[in-house]
Parts: structure tokens; C-alpha cells; sequence
């Protein structure tokens, strides 16, 4: 038996897809993609309160984002599952 | 780019290069063929032997070159199963060996061998009391590193050598990490088998070498031709093993002189990364420690993050940890030193070697700072 119905599954997906989102703590850019989200975490702390797009945190961090792309292909080719 | 990660390896040095380039190119002739090409091979492979005996104080017919410390570490450990297949033998090891020792006394367990895997204290070092309440009848080895890898420690190999000798017990120490950067005398130490890696010490990846007390038996690692004693047959990587000689002639020659130099370096940057992050503390301060070897634990700040940042000023160091999947795994020496998982993983490991220069300390302190203010700043 259920303990709850499909529909109930929905909306918790949907909860727990609102409480991920994030959005960028310097230029306020919302829904940042998993790839800004997972830079975030690899390269500032898994635990960081803060959050950063993609230009943002390639100005915080003084690299260009197309450095920042690649380092996530690389982490993505070293099986990194935040990415 | 700034490369201070020479535990993991070193570039090798433009002599060793030098001298093993002939026989990659113009002297390629098999060492065992029997023509004038082979000859040199075989007695460019005798010259190296020759410069590997000189180096630990031994005799060159004690020395087998294998492909790695790895290989000589698993090679040795895996013998005595064979030779005590019958009589379920006990083994003494450190809970901070290279995982070429732990998995192969793991896997070695799975086969009725007991193995004993002795703590260390808060700076690393092994006991040589644990060594000796921990020996049974049974016992038949110990096999303890002679310097940590993470951290530097160096154990204390001469009282290990001398209780292990009165007790008629065979001694291995995986010296890979010693080799090439402190002065090591063989039968000084009383030690019976012990093994090295060339590119730890400026030379080509993919040698190593074997030291084994003569008059000591180990079944052979290759079975075919009569190479290295007919113990590992193949034929011989004759660049590498000339890499491997003289770059191990070259690093002893000036061991002294590197010593200090890196000792100095050393100094400088625990001291100036205490001024810039006063809460930071170093792994294994208070042993006797490998020179050029700085381990520090970052108060809240991710050694993964560190790293990468690093990487990203063109500098190269290690984390203490391995990253799989996301998931920081705490490093296993850091854990026996009494570390939390969460200091374990705030952790990286400087390693500089005989290339690094005083600007290039200075340069690391300065971008540890700034990547350690960029990390904090988030949390």
C-alpha cells in the first residue's frame, strides 16, 4: 500500500526542486545551473553559504569563465558528481 | 607554474635525462643479447647497480631493479605467503603505510596471514615498544616505512632494525620516500629488504628498486629468462634503470647541502603561514621529519578547495584527501594521527624538492593566504 499518492510525489519533487534553487549572491542571477552550483561547492566549500554564477565567481576567484568551463569538464571527467 | 608536490613525484633531473636518452635512441640493444649493442646495455644496467649500492651501503648484488615502489613493496610482502603458505605467519605493520603495503596486507589476510597494524602517535611516529609487545612466534616480518609520505615523519628504523636483528625477525622498510633525500645505510640499520621508487628522487617514472639482504630468499615476481637474479624476468628497462642511477648518485652527492636548503624553506613557510593564519596547525611538527615536507590543517577551510585554488595561480600542491565523486575521503594517515574527518579533509601537504626556491615559498604563503580568505569569506 502507499503511503502517499502519486500526486503527493509531484509536489515534493517540486519542493525539494524549489529549495535547490539558488541564486548568485553578487549579481542576484536566479535558477543557477548545476555546473555553477557544483563550482561553487568544489572550489570555495562543500558547505558555502554562497553562491555565485558563473561570471561572478570567475571575478571573485580572478580567472576567466572559460577556465572555469574547462576545470568542470575536467571534474566531470574525474567522475565528480556535483557537476 | 609552482611545483611543490614532489612526494608525489619529481621532475626529473636534466642529467638523468641526459643519460638515459642514449638508450632510447641509438643504444637500444637488449642487455642480455651477446653482440656489442647488448653489452652496453648490460653494462649500463651493472653501472647503475653499481651507483645504487654505493648510495644505501650496499653490495650490488643486493639490488633488483623492479618498476616501482609498489611493485617491491606488494612483491615482498606477498613472498612470505608463499614461503609460509603452511604455517599462517604474522606480520607487524604501521596504520600509516603507503596503500601499497596496507592493500597488500589486506589482500594477504583474505589468506590466513595475521597482521598486525601498529597506531602511531599524534606526530606520526611508530613505537618501537608497540613493535616489540606486538611480536609473536608467529612473527616472521615487520614491515614499517622509513618517512611518511603525508606528513614526513621519520620512524625510528635504527632501534626498529637493531630489536627486529636480536629477535632474528626480517625487517622491510618502504623507503620511497627517504631514499635520495636522507643519508640511509643498509646494514647500519639492519634492515633486510627495502625498496625505492626513481622518480621520488629526480629520476624516470617506472623504476624502482629492491634492496635484499644477500643470503635472503624471495620467490621470484616473473617467471622466464635469468634477469635480476632470475627473480623478475623480462627484459630490463635499461633508460630507466640509468635514469634511476644517476639520479640517485646525483641526489646523494649533494644530499647534504639540499637537506638544508629545504629545511630552511620548510621553516619559512610554517613561519609565515602562522603570522597570516595564526590557526593553523602542522601535521607532525614535533618529529624528526623528511626536509621539504609541510602538512597543515586549515582551521574550516576545504583542502580540496585549497588546492584548486592554488591550482588556479599556476601552483601545484596536494590535498591530504581523496576526492571521489564529491566525497572528501579523509586521508587514513591523518586519521591515525588523531585528526577529526573534518580537519582531515582541511588539510593540504606542501612538498618541496631540490628546484624550489625561496621566492617560491613566499609566493605559496601569499596564495594560501588569499585562497584561505576567499574560502572563509563564504561560510
Amino acid at each position: 500500500m502507499y503511503l502517499y499518492s502519486v500526486c503527493d510525489q509531484t509536489k515534493m519533487d517540486k519542493r525539494c526542486e524549489t529549495l535547490d534553487k539558488k541564486s548568485c549572491y553578487v549579481c542576484g542571477k536566479e535558477n543557477l545551473n548545476k555546473n555553477e552550483i557544483g563550482l561553487t561547492k568544489k572550489l570555495l566549500d562543500k558547505n558555502s553559504k554562497y553562491f555565485y554564477c558563473l561570471d561572478c565567481l570567475a571575478e571573485y576567484l580572478e580567472v576567466d569563465t572559460e577556465f572555469l568551463l574547462v576545470k568542470v569538464e575536467e571534474f566531470k571527467e574525474q567522475g565528480c558528481i556535483l557537476f | 607554474m609552482i611545483y611543490a608536490d614532489n612526494a608525489a613525484t619529481t621532475k626529473i633531473s636534466d642529467l638523468a635525462f641526459e643519460n638515459m636518452l642514449p638508450f632510447l635512441r641509438e643504444q637500444y640493444g637488449n642487455a642480455s643479447s651477446q653482440y656489442s649493442l647488448g653489452s652496453k646495455s648490460r653494462q649500463a644496467i651493472i653501472r647503475s647497480r653499481q651507483q645504487v649500492a654505493v648510495a644505501i651501503g650496499a653490495d650490488p648484488s643486493e639490488i633488483i631493479f623492479t618498476s616501482g615502489g609498489s611493485e617491491a613493496n606488494s612483491w615482498v610482502l606477498r613472498s612470505f605467503l608463499e614461503a609460509y603458505f603452511n604455517e599462517a605467519p604474522h606480520i607487524i605493520t604501521s596504520s600509516i603505510e603507503h596503500h601499497s603495503v596496507l592493500n597488500t596486507c589486506h589482500a594477504l589476510e583474505q589468506c590466513g596471514v595475521e597482521v598486525t597494524y601498529l597506531p602511531v602517535d599524534n606526530n606520526g611516529c611508530v613505537s618501537v615498544k608497540d613493535v616489540r609487545s606486538a611480536i609473536k612466534p608467529t612473527t616472521k616480518l615487520v614491515s614499517i616505512m622509513f618517512a611518511n609520505n603525508e606528513i614526513g615523519t621519520i620512524q625510528p628504523i635504527k632501534e626498529i632494525g637493531k630489536l627486529l636483528n636480536e629477535r632474528g625477525i626480517l625487517f622491510h622498510t618502504d623507503a620511497v620516500q627517504a631514499v635520495g633525500h636522507i643519508p640511509i645505510d643498509v646494514h647500519d640499520l639492519q634492515i633486510d629488504f627495502l625498496t625505492a621508487s626513481s622518480h621520488k628522487f629526480n629520476g624516470a617514472k617506472g623504476t624502482g628498486l629492491l634492496y635484499k639482504r644477500s643470503g635472503l630468499k624471495l620467490t621470484p615476481l616473473v617467471f622466464g629468462g635469468e634477469q635480476e637474479q632470475g627473480l623478475r624476468a623480462g627484459t630490463e628497462n635499461v633508460a630507466g634503470i640509468v635514469a634511476l642511477g644517476c639520479a640517485l648518485e646525483e641526489s646523494v652527492a649533494d644530499i647534504a647541502e639540499v637537506r638544508e636548503r629545504l629545511t630552511n624553506l620548510v621553516h619559512i613557510t610554517i613561519k609565515r603561514l602562522k603570522e597570516v593564519i595564526p590557526k593553523i596547525s602542522v601535521n607532525g611538527e614535533g618529529a624528526v621529519r623528511l626536509p621539504g615536507i609541510v602538512n597543515v590543517t586549515f582551521p574550516c577551510a576545504s583542502g580540496e578547495a585549497m588546492m584548486h585554488l592554488l591550482d588556479m595561480k599556476g601552483i601545484c600542491v596536494s590535498t591530504s584527501s581523496a576526492c571521489n565523486s564529491g566525497k572528501d575521503m579523509p586521508s587514513h594517515v591523518l586519521l591515525a594521527l588523531g585528526l577529526t574527518e573534518q580537519e582531515a579533509t582541511s588539510s593540504i601537504r606542501i612538498s618541496y624538492g631540490r628546484y624550489n626556491t625561496l621566492d617560491e615559498a613566499e609566493k605559496i604563503v601569499a596564495a594560501v593566504s588569499s585562497a584561505y580568505s576567499k574560502i572563509v569569506a563564504n561560510h
